[in-house]
């Protein structure tokens, strides 16, 4: 290190992987005490520390090009030996661009978004507060600073959730006094954001528990030291703990990252101000429980290469991102409520992620399913990003949070309608000129080609799910932008409001990322061969994972998609057309009334009826989890609590205790004699006992 | 021959010196009432002593723990253990009496037994001969008598004196009596012959010998206020000036425990293991009617004098587990240090809060969090101490105490009883204290916060460190313990 020869203790890069995640911490501290002297300029304060966090983030950018990593510890508790410190690797130092840059852009949106808002020193804090944490997960060197991240996310998410916590109508989420089995279907904003707390800490718990079997065994939290020596696994696989172990942590990514069976709380979390929306599922949060996975994926893939099998990991992982895929995708084609359908939708892109991720672990090149999940990771960053703060625009202007309000909307906001179509298509996987496209299309070559027993079905449902997906991005920009202007938005007008297009502070934000996401890809195959090229040797050298090149097979396809495999190639074409055509047919052309279509059999009208009852999930859960321990509770309150413990023991130990005490002090006469005859007492009693 | 140097020389030598020159320079200058200067001498005298023994500490001048020894003092580490916590709590009464005098008479001479008794507790630490260790025993004693009754106008003061004195009389008439016994059977008064002399005794011999271990535990047992000879203690803690109080609980009584290990512990090992079961049942009353009767207390200082004799019972854990785990007496002599520390800084907040409010009842002490917060902030810390929670150091000794008695359960049946007794009893004890702390922080709105003395909060401030501190970080002070702790075990004769 030639820097440490001037006095300095880091190497110029490793200060800035510090500085990521410390940057955000250190003015969520200041900002309270900068909104006592200028509301105003909490929100210049925020955009400036996001952005030289996002810049420091960036000064990491050769290190990752160059496979290098950059690794600093400090010592945190001498007592028992344990480190904190950064690791920088091509992987935290992409996930990290994707987060500073993502979160920096919608920081901007926010200062239009937010304006006005009397709390807005709290909503920077907790923001700022948010990216650190998020950051903290990204760049740690241990699952134990990825814990206390993963506990900051969750703390700020469950703040700005419920964020407008008086609970205003408008706040809320659903349809007003919908009822699904009995359980009411619209949440207040203080509601969701417990709800959210509560889910993900199911999750929480999990991974606590998965954590500390592994350092019982291992003594360690370091990533780079679980690498290191690998006895620990064979101790843990001989136990059979291993797996057990590995699926414990994945769950603390379930419950983050919302997946099936914990993904009911990420629609009520569309309650919060809509840049916390993008923020939570496009940059953080959601996003974590993915990088996560991909921090130990690689990990479990060198074991199973050592010979310890883990591949029931790598299953569960594939299918419950298939699942969740799957499950939600199906949902965003009925809701009504713009946010919403992104929701869903962003749950069903995770589980694409999932997916791929986990099937990566199931093939011979993990390194194909790796980069797949990760650029979709971030390229779904970008689009959703977008297309969230798109929708907040829409909502700040017409006031309403159900496209069935909106309708016909694009001759008066030009730039939006433009801007959610690119970032739209993007979502759908438009052929070519989309990033969405190419990272959808490497997950489903990389399902195809893993050559495991589930990779058909993992494959249907990814074309499926792909279908839905472009199916649902057509509906819901043709329910907001065509058709007949609502009789919501012709109110407004009669009443006198302008419809008019968002300002300049909010639609460059998303505008920028629309761009981006037609613009990376147009070269989106190259940007996923450079990014391939990083992961591999970024598995090589880290985790001795050697991939094959194979040699380059002439295929049927043309000169410019060489290298891609053509039955993905061909389904997510087709995907696209069928996903698109539908919608064009319902939603944009209006050639079929899809509500008369619905009702028109039994069979259409109870599928989406499940569908847009949440597949009951949501209500069981609360039936289950919410309803019948409170009925529980009450019960033994009053038969146990009451009866037992309330008459028996606490009033039963207090007169008893009370009673003894009164027996001593009986004995504390004041008379001196009593007190030497005790004295004298004793001493017989002691000599007794000896002599005995 | 002892060295002239050697600590407990040269302790008498300052501490005598100045304990009776003080008397002196007061008839010299013959005007009443300047309080403060005597006990900045009486402070000094203090600090130089502890310096002292600070000094020889790390110059290695000190012998690791001697069992044994043929001189009537050695010079040890065990010795210099109790000198520092002693030192420390006289320390604590001399500040801690800066403000208390200020209203009284004669503070040369108050100041001056203080010394004296000092003295007295420190030589009972270092003795190694029963008639050097009974003559300690009383130099700590009679000056105590006198400084109980000192407020000779208040009939409270005068009472705790006249029992003190009577209880004192008595047991030091029983030590004497085990003196003479042991003396009668061994021939000699150095602990080391006379243990040497009980384990080659005559069978028929036997129970003359263990008369005398009974009367030594039930001598020594008044001043560590052991059940059934206890009764003293609350009248007297309670009628005492709060200072004194101070000095009787946090270190006379551990005399009384650097007694009993030279003694019953260290000697009775060789004679017969039975007697550990007596002191097991005499920890387990001892703390169990120590923290009942707390519980029912109105007043501050007797519930905090039941609540030293709960800890009696504590500590007596690690004498009962010492012949069969190596923890038990350092968890013992751990206990000690802390124990000293905190009640010796609980009741010098008690004097604090009687010289500016003038109330000891726990129900006038509403609000007191917000009119002295310094000295409540410190007092909530001495009693979270004494209750042992985490991460104040309080909490490590009762860990290693109550880990003692677990340790040991392997070989002795009854061991993990006395570690489920004293986990039971110190949540009972919570009870108390957090009655306590509850008064002072959550009742009472209006007060306005009052002047706090800045001698009681000096006191506070050094035991709040000492206790956070050592809690945070408590290798330090294990390992002097450690060092301190006088390694026993059944193969070792003298």
């Amino acid at each position: 290190m030639a820097t440490e020869s001037f006095g300095f203790p880091f190497e110029v890069g490793t200060l800035s992987a510090w500085l990521v995640w410390i940057l955000p911490f250190a003015a969520a501290m200041i900002i309270p005490g900068i909104g006592k002297l200028s509301k105003h300029a909490t929100g210049y304060v925020a955009v400036a520390f996001a952005l030289m966090s996002a810049l420091s983030a960036a000064t990491m950018i050769p290190v990752a090009l160059e496979a290098h990593e950059l690794h600093h510890q400090i010592m945190w508790i001498e007592a028992i030996g344990l480190k904190g410190g950064v690791l920088a690797d091509p992987l935290s130092i992409i996930m990290a661009n994707v987060v500073g840059w993502i979160s920096f852009l919608i920081m901007i949106y926010s200062t239009g978004y937010m304006k006005g808002d009397k709390d807005i020193t709290r909503f920077w804090f907790w923001m700022m507060f948010f990216i650190g944490s998020m950051q903290l997960i990204v760049l740690s060197d241990n699952l134990l600073q990825v814990f206390f991240g993963w506990e900051g996310v969750g703390l700020a998410s469950y703040a700005l959730i419920s964020f407008w916590y008086r609970d205003k109508k408008k706040d809320h989420v659903g349809v007003e006094g919908r009822t699904v089995l009995g359980m009411l279907d619209y949440y207040a904003p203080t509601h969701a954001g417990m709800k959210a707390f509560i889910m993900t800490k199911v999750g929480d718990v999990m991974m606590i528990a998965g954590m500390l079997l592994i350092f019982l065994f291992a003594g360690t939290f370091g990533f780079k030291e679980l690498m290191g020596d690998t006895q620990w696994a064979t101790t843990m696989a001989a136990q059979g703990l291993l797996v057990p172990a590995f699926v414990l942590l994945f769950g603390g990514a379930i419950g983050k990252s919302a997946q099936f069976p914990l993904n009911e709380w990420l629609l009520e979390a569309m309650t919060g101000p809509t840049a916390v929306s993008a923020l939570i599922h496009a940059a953080t949060m959601v996003k974590a429980g993915v990088f996560l996975v991909a921090r130990i994926g690689p990990l479990v893939f060198a074991l199973g290469a050592a010979g310890i099998m883990a591949d029931q990991f790598f299953e569960i992982v594939a299918w419950v991102g298939a699942i969740t895929a799957l499950l939600l995708a199906t949902q965003g084609m009925v809701n009504p409520e713009i946010k919403k359908v992104l929701a869903y939708s962003t749950g069903s892109q995770i589980g694409y992620m999932m997916m791929a991720l986990g099937v990566a672990g199931l093939s011979h090149q993990y390194v194909d399913g790796y980069t797949a999940g990760f650029f979709h990771l971030i390229s779904h960053a970008m689009f959703k990003a977008s297309l969230f703060m798109a929708a907040g625009s829409l909502l700040h202007i017409v006031g309403s949070r159900f496209m069935t309000d909106m309708g016909g909307l694009r001759k008066q906001m030009k730039k939006t309608y433009a801007f959610m179509w690119a970032a739209g298509l993007g979502l759908m996987g438009a052929p070519f000129i989309t990033t969405g496209f190419w990272s959808k299309d490497a997950i489903f070559a990389a399902v195809y080609e893993s050559g495991n027993e589930w990779a058909m079905p993992l494959y249907a449902i990814a074309v499926l799910t792909a279908v839905i997906t472009a199916f649902y991005t057509t509906r819901m920009i043709g329910m907001v932008f065509f058709g007949k202007k609502s009789k919501h938005i012709e109110k407004m007008e009669e009443e006198g409001h302008h419809i008019h297009e968002a300002s300049l502070s909010m639609w460059v934000p998303y505008g920028i990322l629309a761009v981006l996401t037609i613009g990376i890809g147009l070269i989106g195959l190259s940007a996923e061969e450079g990014l391939h090229h990083v992961f591999t040797d970024y598995l090589e050298h880290s985790f001795g994972i050697h991939s094959e090149h194979a040699a380059a097979e002439t295929s049927i396809l043309p000169e410019f998609l060489q290298g891609l495999n053509p039955v993905a190639l061909g389904s997510s074409l087709v995907a696209f057309a069928t996903g698109i055509g539908l919608g064009y047919i319902f939603y944009i052309g209006r050639w079929v009334d899809p509500v008369k279509f619905v009702n028109s059999n039994i069979f259409f009208y109870s599928i989406h009826k499940v569908i847009l009852n949440r597949w009951y999930l949501n209500a069981i859960i609360y039936w289950c989890f919410v309803v019948a321990p409170l009925w529980l509770t009450r019960g033994i309150f009053r038969y146990f609590e009451k009866t037992a413990i309330d008459y028996g023991m606490n009033d039963g130990i207090q007169k008893a205790v009370g009673w003894s005490a009164k027996v001593v002090q009986g004995t504390q006469t004041g008379v001196s004699q009593s007190y030497l005859f005790v004295f004298g007492a004793g001493l017989l009693f002691v000599v007794l006992i000896l002599l005995i | 021959m002892i060295e002239i140097t050697s600590t407990p020389l040269v302790l008498i030598a300052i501490l005598g010196t100045v304990g009776v020159i003080l008397p002196i320079i007061s008839i010299a200058r013959k005007e009443k009432g300047s309080n403060s200067f005597y006990a900045v001498i009486a402070f000094a005298a203090l600090i130089m002593s502890m310096g002292y023994v600070g000094y020889q500490f790390i110059n290695e001048n000190v012998s690791a723990s001697a069992l044994f020894s043929d001189d009537v003092i050695v010079d040890d580490a065990f010795g210099g253990f109790f000198a520092i916590a002693m030192l420390i709590v006289a320390l604590f009464t001399t500040v801690g009496s800066f403000n208390y005098m200020r209203k009284h008479n004669s503070p040369a001479v108050y100041y001056s037994l203080i010394l004296l008794a000092t003295i007295g507790m420190v030589l009972v630490a270092y003795s190694t001969d029963l008639v050097m260790l009974f003559v300690a025993w009383e130099l700590m004693s009679i000056p105590t008598y006198v400084l109980v009754g000192f407020m000779k106008k208040n009939p409270s003061s005068n009472e705790a004196a006249l029992k003190y004195f009577l209880f004192g009389a008595l047991s030091s008439a029983i030590i004497v009596y085990g003196i003479s016994i042991s003396y009668g059977l061994t021939g000699s008064t150095n602990i080391g012959e006379v243990i040497q002399g009980y384990s080659t005794l005559d069978p028929s011999l036997l129970p003359l010998a263990l008369l005398s271990v009974g009367m030594f535990i039930a001598g020594f047992g008044f001043k560590m206020g052991l059940v059934p000879f206890h009764q003293w203690l609350p009248d007297t803690y309670e009628g005492a000036p709060s200072p004194i109080t101070a000095l009787l609980a946090a270190a006379t009584k551990k005399a009384g425990f650097a007694a009993s290990i030279r003694i019953v512990i260290l000697g009775m090992v060789f004679l017969n293991l039975d007697w550990t079961l007596a002191l097991g049942i005499i920890a387990v009353m001892t703390m169990t009617i120590g923290n009942v009767a707390a519980i029912m207390q109105k007043n501050l200082s007797r519930m905090l004098a039941y609540s030293s004799i709960a800890h009696a019972g504590y500590i007596l854990i690690g004498l009962a587990i010492a012949p069969y785990s190596s923890l038990g007496l350092q968890g013992s002599l751990y206990q000690i240090m802390n124990h000293a520390i905190m009640k010796g800084a609980a009741f010098i907040a008690i004097a604090g809060i009687v010289t500016t409010l003038a109330v000891t009842n726990i129900d006038k002490l509403k609000g007191l969090g917000r009119k002295m917060p310094i000295t409540a902030l410190g007092l909530v810390i001495a009693l979270f101490a004494l209750a042992g929670i985490p991460p104040l150091s309080g909490f490590w000794s009762k860990l290693m105490l109550f880990g003692s008695a677990l340790d040991a359960s392997s070989v002795l049946w009854w061991a993990p009883w006395l570690a489920i007794a004293g986990v039971l009893n110190s949540a009972l004890s919570l009870a108390y204290y957090g009655w306590i702390t509850r008064k002072m922080y959550f009742e009472g709105e209006t007060e306005k916060r009052i002047a706090e003395p800045k001698s009681i909060i000096a006191v506070m401030i050094f035991s709040t460190i000492f206790l956070v501190g050592f809690g945070v970080y408590p290798e330090p002070l294990i390992k002097f313990v450690e060092f301190a702790t006088p390694v026993i075990s059944l193969g070792l004769m003298p």
